[in-house]
C-alpha cells in the first residue's frame, strides 16, 4: 500500500495556536497563590561563603521568604551527584545561585535582592580546561571522586579537577602511525557558547502541605526531572508531578535538569504557595546551562593514497562548576571524533574538567560538532599534503558496508549512504561557479562530512497509548516534547498511517504530564521520530489486532480471517464491515449485548542491545543508529572589513525517510544558521574577574536574517532500512555538526589561512590577512 | 499608585502600575493576560515582544509603561479576533515559518505594522524589518517566504 501520510509535508498541528499567540509557554502560566522568585547570583567565580545576611531583605515589602543554601545537605544528579540546589559553603562559578527571594511581585523580589549581604573569601579561580586539569590548579571540588556516581560510566581522577576521563583504545595507534606515510596534527578550540533558545528557562513549583510536589517547567526530560526531584527530596516518584507546556526552543539547553531543583528547594520553604521563576536572558547564559567549551589536539596518519591508518586525539572540556550534565558530552565527543570514517587504530582521551564557569550541558549534537571539527579540518589539511581533494580522502575512508566505526560496530548498507550525500553536495556546489577574486572580495569553497549517533541510556525507551473514540477518531498519548522540531505533527502523521485513518482524526496529546503520559526516557538526541515512531507503530498494531478480535467475535469467525483497511474491519466472505468507531467500546448488538474489549492499546520501543562503552577500551555497542551526511559551502570574504558572506550552503543527509520533508528542511536550514553562528560569531567571554561577560543580546551575538546564507540547498537521501518507522532515522541535530569545519575549510580556500579556533570573527580575518600566518 | 490609561486591541483599559520600573510588555502580559506577546531578551533585541503602538511596531519590553499613556496598542490577540486567521498569520502557517513559535507573534505584529503603513513595501524594506527579529529555529528561510506570501495575500484582499 502506498503511504498516505508519511512522506507528506502536512502543515504543523501546532501552527495556528503559535501564530495566534495561544500556545502556552511556561512564562504564560499563572497559578493561584503564586509567588515570584528572583535569584541572587555569586558574582565571584570561586569563593568560600563566610556569611549571608538576609534579614533586611526579608523585611522588604511583599517579601514572603528568602531562601539560601545554608544547611542544605542535598545533592542532585542523574549519574554524578555533585550539585546542591543552591550554593552551600562555597560558590564555584559567578552565576551560581546563593539566595532566592520569594515575593508577591517580581519587582519586590528584585528590590529585596539588593538588600542581601554576602561575605566571601575569594579563592583562586580557573576557566581554561587545560589549566584546570593541570597539577597545582585551584581545586574546585575537594570531594571529586567521592561523590555518588554511576561507576561504570563516570570516571573521575580524585585530587584533580578532572571529574570524567573517557578513553577510547581501538587497535594499536603506534603501529598505525608507523604505517602512515604522512601525518597531520593541530590544536583546536570550540568555545563555550549558548544554545540561546528564544524562550528563557522557567519553572513554577508548588509544594502541597501533603508533601506532593507539582512543577511546570521548560524542560525536555519530564520523567528525568521527576525522578531527580523525588531522589533529592527522598520521596516516592508518585509524589512528584511534572507538567511540560510548549517549549520555545531547547537545542539541548533544556534537556538537562538545571534551575528546577533550586526552584523546588525554594518552594519547599513555602508549602501551599506556587513559586515562579523565569530567567532573564543574562541568566540563561550565566545561570542555566551552556554548551561546548572544548580545547583539543588531534593527529591523523594516512597512506599516500589517502587511506587512514591511525588517529590520536586529546580533548579538554571546560564543563563548568558541576559535572553531571557534562560527562555524556565528553564521552560522545570521544567516540564520535573520528567522524564518518574508518580508522583501524585510534587512541582518544577526553577530560571532563571542573572549571569556574557556567555549567556545560547538552547543546545540539553534543560532542559531535566539537570532535568532528578537528577531524574535518585535518582532512582538509591532509588533502593538500597528499595533493588530493578532500572529497577523495573522504571517499577512501567513509564508513560503509562491512567497515567498523570507532566503537567497533560493523556498519551495514542500510545505515546510510555517505557517498550519495557527498555526491549531492559536490553537485549542488558545482552548479554555481565561484566568481573570480577581485579587489574587494576573495571567494572559497569547503566541504565536510559528518555522522551522528545518539547518546542514550541503555534502557532508553518510548511508550505510547492509543485510544479510539466512538466517532472513530483516535487519541495518541506519548511524552515527546514539542520544542519546535515538529514532533507532534510527525507523530500524528505516523499514527494516521499506522491506523489508516484521515490525518484529522488523529490527535496527539500536546501537554505532557507525568501523571498521565506514558513513560518516555527524554526528548533528546533526535530520537522522537525514530523511537517514538516505533512505539506508535507498536501500539497501533496492537490496537488493530484488538479491533479485529472484537469483529471476529461479533461475526463468529476466526480473528485471523478479518481484514483491516482504512479504519474498517472487513469480513472476508460477506464483505461486512465494522468501523473502529463502532468497535471503540466493544461491539454492541441491537439489544445492547456487548462483546470485546474497549479499543485502547499500548506500545513501546527501545533501541535494542545498547550498552555503555567499556570502561577500559571505550568501545562497545553504545550507538544504536547513525545518520550520515555531508555539507559544503561557497563563501566570500571582504578583504577590507573581514566580513564573511555565505553565498550558498548545501547539505545532504541520508534520513532513511523524511516523514515530513518540509519540516526536515526546516531542521536543516535552522541548524545550518545556528552552526554558522558558532563558526563566525558566538563565544561566551569572561571578565578579568571570571564572570561571564557577554550574556545579553546583542553582546552575545546570534545570527540575524542578514547573516544567513544567501541560498541553502537541502538534499534528503532515503536509504531503506529496517530500524526506523517507515525507514525514518534520527534527523534534527545533524545539520549543525559539520557547519563549522565546512565554513573554515572554505575560509582556508578563500584566504589561505588555516583557522583552527572559532568563532572566526571579521577582526581575526583581517588580522590573519595582514600576517598570512597560520592562525591558532 | 500610578495609573495607566490606554486602548488595547480597541478596548479602553485602566491599569494600576506597581512600584518600580514597569514595562509595557509586563502590563500586557501580567496585568491584562495578553500572553501572546513574548519576552525573549528584555533588551529589545530579539523582537519577540513586538506590538503595534499608534501604528508603529515597538518592542514592548523596552517601552516604559508610562509611555503608553493615551496610546492605542495592538497585540497578536487582536489579529484573529472572531476566529479567522489574519492573512499574515495564515501565511506563516502555510509557509512553514513556525517552529517553536516563540518569535512568531512579534514578527507577525512587525509585518502587520509594515504592511498597514506600506502595503507595497519592497524586498529591502521587508528584509530590514525582519532583521530586527531573532529566530533560533528556522534559519529565516521560511520567515522570508511567509512575509512575501503575506504581502501577496493582503494585496489580493485589497
Amino acid at each position: 500500500m502506498t503511504l498516505q501520510h508519511v512522506g507528506k509535508s502536512v502543515p504543523r498541528v501546532d501552527a495556528v495556536r503559535k501564530a495566534t499567540g495561544e500556545a502556552v509557554f511556561v512564562a504564560d502560566i499563572v497559578l493561584p497563590r503564586m509567588l515570584h522568585a528572583k535569584v541572587l547570583r555569586a558574582g565571584v567565580p570561586h569563593a568560600k561563603i563566610l556569611s549571608i545576611d538576609t534579614s533586611k531583605a526579608e523585611a522588604m515589602p511583599g517579601v514572603k521568604k528568602v531562601v539560601t543554601g545554608q544547611g542544605c545537605g542535598m545533592l542532585f544528579g542523574t549519574c554524578l551527584w555533585d550539585q546542591p540546589p543552591l550554593a552551600v559553603d562555597k560558590v564555584r562559578h559567578a552565576g551560581e545561585p546563593v539566595a532566592v527571594v520569594l515575593a508577591e511581585t517580581g519587582n519586590q523580589a528584585a528590590a529585596a535582592l539588593k538588600e542581601i549581604a554576602v561575605e566571601y573569601k575569594k579563592l583562586p579561580f580557573v576557566l581554561d580546561p587545560v589549566e584546570a586539569a593541570a597539577p597545582g590548579a585551584p581545586l574546585i571540588h575537594e570531594k571529586n571522586g567521592e561523590y555518588r556516581r554511576v561507576e561504570y560510566s563516570v570516571h573521575p581522577i580524585p585530587g584533580s579537577n578532572v571529574f570524567h576521563h573517557y578513553k577510547l583504545r581501538k587497535g594499536n595507534e603506534q603501529e598505525g602511525f608507523a604505517k602512515a606515510d604522512v601525518t597531520v596534527e593541530d590544536e583546536f578550540e570550540f568555545p563555550l557558547s549558548s544554545q540561546a533558545p528564544l524562550e528563557p528557562h522557567g519553572a513554577i513549583c508548588r509544594f502541597g502541605t501533603d508533601g506532593d510536589i507539582e512543577i511546570w517547567a521548560s524542560n525536555q526530560a519530564p520523567f528525568v526531572l521527576r525522578d531527580v526531584l523525588a531522589d533529592m527530596f527522598g520521596i516516592p516518584a508518585t509524589k512528584v508531578r511534572v507538567h511540560i507546556p510548549y517549549l520555545g526552543g531547547g537545542f539541548g539547553g533544556k534537556s538537562d535538569v538545571s534551575i528546577e531543583p533550586m526552584v523546588a528547594y525554594a518552594a519547599s520553604f513555602v508549602p501551599g504557595y506556587a513559586v515562579k521563576l523565569v530567567l532573564t536572558r543574562g541568566e540563561v547564559i550565566s545561570g542555566a546551562l551552556i554548551g561546548r567549551g572544548m580545547k583539543g589536539r588531534m593527529r591523523i596518519g594516512a597512506k599516500l593514497d589517502g587511506t587512514f591508518t591511525a588517529l590520536k586525539a586529546e580533548m579538554y572540556f571546560a564543563d563548568g562548576a558541576y559535572g553531571d550534565t557534562g560527562w555524556p558530552v565528553d564521552t560522545v565527543a570521544g567516540h564520535n571524533c573520528t567522524g564518518p570514517y574508518e580508522f583501524p587504530n585510534a587512541i582518544v582521551d577526553v577530560y571532563g574538567v571542573y572549571t569556574n564557569s557556567p555549567i556545560v550541558g547538552a547543546y545540539r549534537g553534543y560532542g559531535h560538532p566539537e570532535g568532528q571539527f578537528m577531524s574535518s579540518r585535518l582532512i582538509d589539511m591532509l588533502a593538500r599534503k597528499l595533493d588530493m581533494t578532500p572529497a577523495e580522502i573522504m571517499r577512501k575512508n567513509f564508513l560503509c558496508e562491512g567497515r567498523k566505526n570507532a566503537l567497533g560496530q560493523t556498519i551495514k548498507k542500510s545505515n546510510g549512504d555517505l557517498f550519495g550525500c557527498l555526491d549531492a553536495v559536490e553537485k549542488a556546489l558545482a552548479e554555481e561557479p565561484l566568481p573570480p577574486n577581485d579587489e574587494r572580495y576573495v571567494y572559497g569553497r569547503g566541504i565536510a562530512s559528518m555522522m551522528k549517533s545518539p547518546k542514550m541510556a541503555a534502557n532508553a525507551a518510548s511508550c505510547c497509548h492509543v485510544q479510539v473514540n466512538a466517532d472513530g477518531s483516535a487519541f495518541v498519548n506519548l511524552a515527546g516534547i514539542e520544542m519546535g522540531q515538529g514532533v507532534h505533527t510527525v507523530f500524528a502523521q505516523m499514527a494516521a498511517e499506522a491506523l489508516e485513518l484521515p490525518f484529522e482524526k488523529v490527535r496527539i496529546y500536546f501537554d505532557v504530564d507525568t501523571q498521565y503520559s506514558p513513560w518516555e526516557w527524554q526528548t533528546v538526541a533526535s530520537m522522537q521520530t525514530y523511537r517514538g515512531g516505533r512505539a506508535i507503530q507498536d501500539a497501533c498494531r496492537a490496537l488493530v489486532e484488538k479491533a479485529k478480535k472484537t469483529a471476529a467475535t461479533a461475526w463468529n469467525c476466526a480473528p485471523g480471517m478479518v481484514a483491516y483497511r482504512e479504519g474498517v474491519c472487513v469480513h472476508p466472505n460477506t464483505g461486512a464491515t465494522l468501523s473502529l468507531g463502532t468497535l471503540a467500546r466493544g461491539f454492541m448488538a441491537a439489544n445492547g449485548l456487548t462483546v470485546g474489549e474497549p479499543l485502547a492499546a499500548t506500545g513501546w520501543y527501545r533501541v535494542p542491545e545498547i550498552t555503555e562503552p567499556d570502561p577500559e577500551t571505550g568501545m562497545g555497542n553504545a550507538a544504536g543508529s547513525w545518520t550520515f551526511g555531508a555539507q559544503g559551502c561557497a563563501l566570500r570574504v571582504d578583504r577590507q572589513t573581514g566580513e564573511v558572506k555565505i553565498l550558498h550552503f548545501a547539505s545532504a543527509f541520508d534520513v532513511g525517510r523524511a516523514v515530513n520533508p518540509a519540516a526536515t528542511r526546516g531542521q536543516v536550514t535552522g541548524g545550518v544558521v545556528q552552526g554558522m553562528g558558532a563558526a563566525l560569531m558566538e563565544k561566551i567571554l569572561f571578565t578579568d574577574d571570571g564572570a561571564a561577560k557577554n550574556v545579553t543580546f546583542p553582546a552575545y551575538k546570534i545570527p540575524r536574517l542578514h547573516d544567513a546564507p544567501e541560498k541553502q540547498t537541502v538534499v534528503l537521501l532515503e536509504t531503506p532500512n529496517e530500524e526506523g518507522p517507515w525507514s525514518a532515522k534520527p534527523m534534527a541535530e545533524h545539520p549543525i555538526v559539520a557547519v563549522a569545519p565546512t565554513i573554515l575549510n572554505a575560509l582556508r580556500d578563500a584566504t589561505g589561512v588555516e583557522f583552527t579556533a572559532i568563532p572566526v570573527t571579521p577582526e581575526r580575518i583581517l588580522e590573519a590577512l595582514k600576517t598570512r600566518k597560520e592562525d591558532k | 499608585m500610578r495609573v495607566l490609561n490606554f486602548t488595547v486591541n480597541g478596548t479602553p483599559r485602566t491599569v494600576h502600575l506597581e512600584e518600580g520600573r514597569v514595562m509595557l510588555a509586563s502590563v500586557l502580559r501580567d496585568s491584562l493576560g495578553l500572553t501572546g506577546t513574548k519576552v525573549g531578551c528584555g533588551t529589545g533585541q530579539c523582537g519577540s515582544c513586538t506590538v503595534v503602538m499608534d501604528g508603529k511596531a515597538v518592542t514592548s519590553c523596552t517601552v516604559p509603561a508610562e509611555k503608553a499613556e493615551g496610546t492605542s496598542v495592538l497585540t497578536i490577540e487582536s489579529l484573529a479576533e472572531g476566529g479567522v486567521l489574519h492573512p499574515i498569520q495564515q501565511a506563516f502557517v502555510e509557509a512553514g515559518a513556525i517552529q517553536c513559535g516563540f518569535c512568531t507573534p512579534g514578527i507577525v505584529m512587525r509585518l502587520y505594522a509594515l504592511f498597514t503603513q506600506n502595503p507595497d513595501a519592497d524586498d529591502e524594506t521587508i528584509m530590514k524589518e525582519l532583521d530586527k527579529h531573532l529566530c533560533r529555529c528556522t534559519g529565516y528561510e521560511n520567515i522570508v517566504k511567509a512575509a512575501h506570501l503575506a504581502q501577496e495575500k493582503l494585496r489580493a484582499a485589497r
